[in-house]
């Protein structure tokens, strides 16, 4: 059982982005057709979504998040100790995109820097893992990243991904305190048995070099090697079975009910999916926001983008708390628990900016000296 | 058997679950209905249908849904 409780440790605050190009989804309707895109939306809840410019990245987004929310907090960026990046979608193969954003936001070079690969779970599990970083050690701020841009790797007539996913990047500071109810909980499982239900065949290193080739696949979506599979009806059943024990589990572990939650940041992965876990768990459906509508299925960034959703105006401070849950390929979930004031979760921020810097498209900008 | 009949009709009310015998085989059934009959059913029979039974052939008709509930609910009462 992979139960974590950290003590002195809280969320400080939370930003995020998403690029300002916003996708209707009935305009999939003259490719889809209009009964297969209404039920879409319909079970989704997704009526539009932010993607990205071709060259604008994940971590872009999340630098944006990031300065806004250091000078929101008043914190410089020397004081940042740990720097994470938990995506699906870094900058390159390699190295680790959590290096950039160290260089780009001007994080001390005594900083440990990684990234995580992983995706909707992304929040859960960073947490876990930043929290027991400063647990551990003596990082006193930490930054976590998360966020995708999954619909990159879509083939654009794939109607089972093409519509369902947003794009954004969020950050949230984590700092060490010298309360003892400063308290974060997380709850982390991982099942193996599903690493196929959603994948991206090719690129990786087991078929570096996969064939480009558009193959129309059983379930009768065009594909390539290089493009995101989903095999929904698996992943549906695994969402619907496992992740309401999850919960339950969590709140047997934290000996606390439904009730003691302001808050349910849920991973957007669709409406059908959260209305049920809803109601498989008792969760009171009003307490969890929903961007589904507006940002699609946002990934790993997806419950920071419903916090921002929900309070990034409220004028108010606050403290609410908080329960976390994520869950998706891997196939991997978990729940976090965290106090946050309502004044330090900010409103969601549009960018189209990109890192040029960043953008190599002629090897020898490599050997250019600086 | 009753009960399975109203769940379904619940869900696609416009499909003849009585006398349907290919609802997957012939696209009546999409992934979406699949999904809501699955998670319906573990609301009304506390059956869980995993992974390795989602085979088209136990979602075909109501009453191959019907006996791959009874089969899930024998394992579990064993």
């Amino acid at each position: 059982m992979a139960f974590f409780k950290f003590h002195n440790i809280r969320v400080a605050g939370v930003a995020c982005a998403v690029p300002k190009n916003e996708v209707k989804t009935e305009s999939y309707k003259p490719l889809f057709g209009n009964e297969e895109v209404e039920k879409f939306m319909q079970m989704t809840g997704v009526r539009s979504s932010h993607r990205t410019l071709e060259h604008q990245t994940c971590s872009d987004l999340g630098f944006r998040a990031a300065q806004e929310l250091l000078a929101h907090m008043d914190v410089d960026s020397s004081e940042i100790g740990a720097c994470i990046f938990s995506s699906h979608s870094p900058d390159y193969r390699r190295p680790a995109t959590a290096f950039v954003l160290q260089y780009r936001l001007g994080i001390p070079k005594e900083a440990v820097c990684y990234d995580i690969s992983l995706g909707c779970s992304s929040l859960v599990v960073g947490m876990q893992t930043v929290a027991s970083i400063m647990n551990m050690g003596d990082i006193r701020k930490a930054l976590l990243f998360v966020g995708d841009t999954a619909g990159k790797s879509v083939y654009p007539e794939d109607r089972s991904s093409a519509m369902l996913f947003g794009e954004a990047g969020a950050v949230m500071l984590l700092e060490k305190t010298d309360n003892p109810n400063d308290e974060i909980n997380a709850l982390v499982r991982s099942d193996g048995s599903g690493y196929s239900y959603m994948i991206v065949p090719g690129g990786g290193y087991r078929n570096l070099h996969a064939s480009e080739e558009v193959v129309m696949c059983e379930d009768g979506n065009p594909r390539t090697l290089m493009n995101s599979f989903i095999q929904g009806t698996s992943v549906f059943t695994f969402t619907i079975f496992d992740v309401p024990r999850l919960i339950k589990d969590f709140f047997a572990k934290t000996e606390t009910t439904p009730d003691d939650y302001d808050c349910f940041g849920f991973h957007q992965a669709n409406l059908y999916i959260l209305k049920q876990i809803a109601k498989k768990t008792k969760i009171d459906f009003e307490r969890m926001p929903i961007t589904l509508d507006r940002y699609g299925n946002t990934s790993g960034a997806s419950a920071i983008v419903s916090l921002c959703d929900r309070y990034g105006s409220d004028t108010e401070n606050r403290k609410i708390k908080v329960m976390a849950c994520g869950f998706g390929i891997g196939i991997s979930l978990g729940a976090t628990s965290f106090e946050i004031n309502t004044a330090d979760i900010l409103p969601i921020y549009e960018d189209d900016a990109i890192y040029e810097d960043g953008l190599i498209t002629d090897p020898n900008q490599l050997y250019e000296k600086k | 058997m009753e009960k399975l009949l109203d769940l379904l009709t619940g869900i696609r009310p416009d499909v003849d679950f009585e006398n349907e015998t290919a609802l997957i085989d012939d696209g009546i059934l999409d992934s979406f209905d699949v999904v809501s009959i699955i998670s319906e059913i573990d609301d009304v029979f506390g059956v869980q249908i995993r992974i390795n039974e989602l085979d088209p052939e136990n979602f075909n008709s109501a009453l191959a849904i019907w006996n791959l509930i009874q089969k899930l609910n024998k394992n579990i009462q064993q």
